[in-house]
């Protein structure tokens, strides 16, 4: 118990001491036991007044202290920093809001304003009496980085955390590197093929011996936590032998009989059993699709000495100090008929676009028949209002444009159509646009509540569009080739990595940041970062930026050996607890974990993965889980503090106004809830689902509140129904 | 439903415009100009036609002709896609499309083709002058007879024609009812739009361009007068030798200040000049300032030096008549009116 506790009330510049009568509250909790400072300050946060206080803590002793001014999320370190400037323990301090809770609110009722600020002031002191002062928990971490996916930004990221000095393990599921960006032949806005760029990364990163990339690899099993992540990957084997020389695996990929779905070309043309995503990619080894040949017996013997398809798949355990995920996107793949797709046999994705402008280096020839025309039509699986995917997708109005821009300049008599709802070509982007519709790109707006439609009209493909531009007119565009703009969309695996990492997943199925704009790369998950477009849709530069940032935030994380973290976790009283398991169960971050406490089984909270949501604690059978700065005493105390019975004076004239009576609780208005659930207990006794049923209240709330009211002798238990399954409530 | 034809660019270009690709519609032009109206918005509608190549609708509107280029909406244009030249180069589409012989397309497309016309109507001229032996009196006699059965073959071969396709392609094709009464009651706004060009006041540029304009007009209407119907060339009367020689000046000392801003291309207007807008006002220039100097050279009798000066009038006259007028730019005189008057009609 805090014995000397200081109180500032602010009066904030007028903010809150015009409607709240701070002057007369100073006064009033100066004659609280265990205050012995309190008093009315013009502006808490001023340099002026922090001196003071530093001064009142020495001088006065002071073992706590109580700021009544503003919220938290403003000043809540502006004056823990002044109590640890004062020698005082930060968490000795508590701040009470009382400007955006009760001046601005409740600016039409100056004195209930009071009244309510005045039980918040005093629920403040009674916390803060409770207060223990906490220190950080220091975390021993290795310095090492698991970084998983190696396209440009995971590739770009591991340069930059082993050029750090960390130990880098980098994993890619493919057999290949590159990612996506592998299957873009010029990239915007340098125009830079996409594979030079995942050669000139891949021999960047084999410049440093403390990268280790793995290809075909998967996460299996992740323990441990910030520090020391221990991570189970699975490395699928490529079914050539290590012994095999490089001619013979060459000879094996030139004579194999057997093809295969082409994924990298995106199922464009077929490839054979033995393959590499493209001639030069990277690591330079060949991949062998074993259940594809397993029935090529001919050519598996004759190559017995190079193909070994009975190779098994590795295990091994990684231990990282911090993760970083850069998994990526998938494609928006359209349903079958979407806009013709698949019904259709001139429609293609533009991934797929992308692909054949690759295979065509000299005129663009899709099954058998030139293109001449395109019509591109945007927004495809994104931006639905009535879908899943309601985001933008950020960068396809761009990757359209610039394929317009490379479709003329590669084939030159080529004539593109552009059906979007708005174009977002922001920042320097804009300037292709310019350049698009000056060389003759047509432009069409449609609305999503009229979209373009595809047909087919003799021999050819005739797109129906109101164009906006163009006063709703219904246009019809013959075009050789339909592009469906498809946008991002989360990776199908995402779900299986957010659980392996328990990152939280947005409604839009990417990977969730703590923050937007001040924790972007961050994970609720401490060590774990994001980077890249598992976040998002990102375009290749924003990819890359924020994998840097996630890659600079694990660098300075990692650097000194060890990790200072809040200490407002849970803990758990061992000699108390019975290990029931029920708080291991409701945990979203594997905290909390069987241990051994002498003899006993009890529950041991891991204090690097706590993040101290206290969600343990009520389910707590024993009520043996506190949660620092929340301790049931601390709550408790506040409550009571907020429901004393306080005389407050109309500001000015000095009377004491008596509040009408209403009940007997030492509040003198009942808190809304209260009200609503006295008045549905219509009948003399009445149980929870009954009042649930009056009141249309939440039955969780109705509970929590009836718990109260009973404590407080607002109601009492009147015996149990005839079940014996619920209590009977009635009024005292 | 329309076909969207992205070839009519292409078609267009080669009547002078080329930038309207670069619009992105967003609507500055229309928003600048002081002509457009709610009911009778332009210019971006014109663009949008054309980089679609809607053929048929641009060829049902009459927006091109309610336009009076004061190039407000090039110079505000944030893509510079020269909404203001484009409206002028439909003007100059329009006039071929309304011309039933296709030669004014023929000549607007093509400089060769129209230096080609103008060296053989010289070359007639001179051969005319040969077959006459060059006597001054007989070839005044021709010219004067010339004039007249030009304005008539011209007028009802070529223009009422063409008038009439303008008509077609406007009211008749697009399906707009119109009552015969209404035809009565609107000709009003023919005679004015076609002496006065008042709608050229609504532009915010200038109106002294207006009054240059106007001035130009009536004193080329009224030398065409005096010429033909008063036989300025062959009269005594004093008040028509003045009052030709009046009117002659009138129309070369205004045209010097167009030729002028036509080579300085200082204004939105002059800045996209095609041969065609070129010819048009050198020409006039050289009537007005041939025929003064005819009239001037009969006046102080010099009849040796006239001979070779009124050869050159005559050629220039032939010129205008038998290449500008039914051909070139001269027609906007009556498009202009004509389409005033058809909007009109189209009013509900």
């Amino acid at each position: 118990m805090k014995q000397r506790i200081g109180v500032y009330i602010c009066h904030c510049g007028g903010n809150i001491s015009d409607y709240v009568d701070v002057e007369e509250l100073g006064k009033m909790f100066h004659q609280e036991e265990n205050v012995v400072v309190s008093k009315d300050v013009m502006f808490a946060c001023a340099d002026s007044n922090q001196k003071d206080m530093v001064a009142d803590i020495q001088a006065n002793k002071l073992d706590a202290i109580v700021v009544c001014s503003c919220s938290p999320k403003l000043h809540l370190h502006t004056f823990k920093n002044v109590a640890a400037r004062a020698g005082l323990n930060p968490s000795n301090y508590v701040q009470v809001n009382i400007r955006e809770q009760c001046s601005w609110p409740h600016s039409d009722r100056p004195r209930e304003a009071t009244v309510k600020a005045a039980g918040l002031i005093r629920a403040g002191i009674n916390r803060v009496s409770y207060s223990e002062s906490l220190e950080n928990i220091e975390l021993t971490v290795k310095k090492s980085a698991l970084v998983i996916g190696a396209g440009v930004s995971g590739m770009k990221a591991a340069i930059d955390l082993a050029r750090s000095g960390n130990e880098v393990f980098l994993i890619e599921k493919d057999f290949f590197v590159g990612g996506r960006i592998a299957q873009k032949q010029t990239l915007f806005p340098t125009n830079q093929n996409g594979k030079e760029v995942v050669t000139f990364l891949y021999n960047e990163m084999k410049k440093f011996p403390n990268i280790t990339i793995f290809t075909g690899a998967t996460v299996e099993k992740v323990s441990g936590s910030l520090g020391n992540f221990s991570v189970d990957i699975k490395v699928k084997p490529r079914y050539i032998k290590p012994s095999a020389d490089k001619r013979s695996v060459e000879r094996a990929m030139g004579e194999c009989p057997v093809t295969i779905h082409d994924d990298f070309n995106l199922g464009l043309v077929e490839r054979k059993a033995i393959y590499k995503n493209y001639p030069e990619a990277l690591p330079d080894v060949p991949v062998v699709d074993a259940e594809a040949l397993k029935d090529a017996h001919d050519f598996t013997s004759k190559f017995a000495s190079t193909l070994n398809l009975n190779e098994e798949a590795q295990t091994l355990s990684l231990i990282a100090g911090s993760v970083l995920v850069t998994t990526g996107y998938d494609h928006y793949q359209p349903k079958e008929g979407e806009y013709g797709y698949k019904t259709i046999s001139n429609v293609v994705t533009l991934p797929e676009l992308n692909r054949l402008m690759e295979m065509n280096p000299e005129k663009l020839v899709y099954k058998g028949k030139q293109i001449k025309s395109l019509a591109f039509i945007y927004c495809v699986g994104s931006r639905q209002t009535k879908g899943d995917n309601k985001y933008c997708s950020r960068q396809c109005c761009t990757s359209t444009i610039h394929t317009s821009l490379q479709l003329k300049e590669k084939y030159k008599d080529i004539q593109t159509y552009h059906l979007y709802r708005d174009i977002r070509t922001y920042g320097k982007q804009e300037l292709m646009y310019a350049e698009s519709s000056k060389q003759g790109d047509l432009y069409f707006k449609y609305e999503e509540k009229e979209m373009p439609v595809v047909s087919v009209d003799g021999k050819s493909t005739i797109v129906k569009v109101k164009d906006y531009l163009t006063a709703k007119k219904e246009m019809e565009i013959e075009a050789d080739l339909v592009v469906l703009v498809t946008g991002m969309v989360a990776r199908e695996d995402a779900t299986t990595i957010s659980e392996l990492f328990k990152i939280p997943i947005g409604r839009d199925k990417f990977f969730n940041e703590i923050h937007p704009k001040l924790k972007p790369v961050e994970t609720v998950i401490k060590g774990v970062y994001i980077g890249g477009t598992c976040q998002g849709p990102k375009n290749v530069s924003e990819s890359v930026q924020s994998s840097l940032a996630g890659a600079s935030k694990i660098t300075a994380l990692l650097k000194s050996g060890t990790v200072s973290v809040d200490p407002i976790i849970a803990s758990v009283d061992a000699n108390k607890c019975t290990w029931c398991g029920k708080c291991s169960d409701v945990c979203d971050f594997t905290a909390i974990k069987e241990v051994l406490f002498g003899e006993k089984h009890v529950a041991g909270v891991n204090k690097a993965v706590c993040t101290g949501c206290g969600i343990c604690a009520p389910v707590c059978p024993e009520n043996v889980i506190e949660i620092a700065q929340y301790t049931d005493n601390e709550i408790e105390s506040m409550i009571d503090g907020f429901m004393m019975d306080f005389d407050i004076k109309e500001k000015g004239t000095g009377e004491v106004v008596e509040v009408e009576e209403e009940g007997k609780v030492g509040m003198k208005e009942y808190p809304l809830v209260w009200r609503e659930i006295l008045a549905g207990m219509t009948a003399e006794k009445n149980t929870i689902p009954e009042i649930v049923a009056n009141t249309k209240l939440a039955g969780e709330l109705v509970t929590f509140h009836l718990m109260t009211m009973n404590r407080y002798g607002v109601v009492v238990p009147a015996g149990m129904d005839a079940k014996e399954t619920y209590y009977y409530y009635k009024r005292k | 439903m329309s076909r969207v034809n992205p070839k009519f660019a292409t078609e267009l270009s080669k009547y002078g415009s080329s930038d309207f690709n670069a619009c992105f519609n967003c609507g500055n032009c229309t928003a600048t100009c002081s002509l457009s109206t709610a009911d009778s918005s332009f210019p971006r509608e014109m663009i949008r036609y054309t980089t679609l190549g809607l053929e048929d609708d641009i060829k049902a509107s009459l927006k091109p002709w309610e336009c009076y280029y004061c190039g407000e909406c090039s110079s505000e244009c944030p893509r510079q896609a020269e909404p203001g030249e484009l409206m002028m180069s439909l003007r100059r589409y329009l006039t071929a499309q309304y011309d039933w012989t296709g030669l004014s397309g023929l000549l607007y497309k093509s400089l060769p083709l129209s230096i080609t016309a103008f060296i053989l109507t010289f070359v007639g001229v001179i051969v005319f002058a040969f077959s006459v032996g060059f006597e001054l009196e007989k070839m005044i006699h021709f010219g004067h007879l010339f004039e007249g059965i030009a304005i008539g073959t011209i007028g009802l071969v070529i223009l009422m024609p063409n008038i009439a396709r303008m008509w077609y392609f406007t009211i008749l094709k697009p399906k707009t009812k119109v009552p015969f009464m209404k035809y009565l009651k609107s000709m009003g706004e023919l005679f004015i739009h076609m002496f006065t060009q008042k709608r050229a006041l609504g532009c915010d540029d200038n109106q002294f361009r207006w009054f240059e304009h106007f001035i130009l007009v009536i004193g080329y209407l009224s030398l065409l007068f005096t010429t033909v119907a008063l036989n300025w060339f062959g009269t005594s009367s004093l008040f028509v030798i003045v009052l030709g020689y009046v009117m002659s000046a009138i129309v070369f000392v205004v045209t010097i200040d167009f030729v002028s801003s036509r080579i300085k291309k200082d204004k939105a207007v002059s800045k996209h000049s095609q041969p065609s807008d070129i010819f048009f006002v050198v020409w006039l220039f050289f009537m007005g300032f041939t025929a003064f100097l005819v009239r001037l050279f009969i006046d102080l009798d010099l009849l040796e030096m006239n001979k070779w000066l009124y050869i050159f009038h005559l050629t220039v006259l032939v010129q205008w008549a038998l290449i500008i007028v039914p051909f070139g730019k001269w027609t906007h005189f009556l498009y202009r009116s004509f389409a005033m008057y058809f909007a009109k009609l189209k009013e509900k």
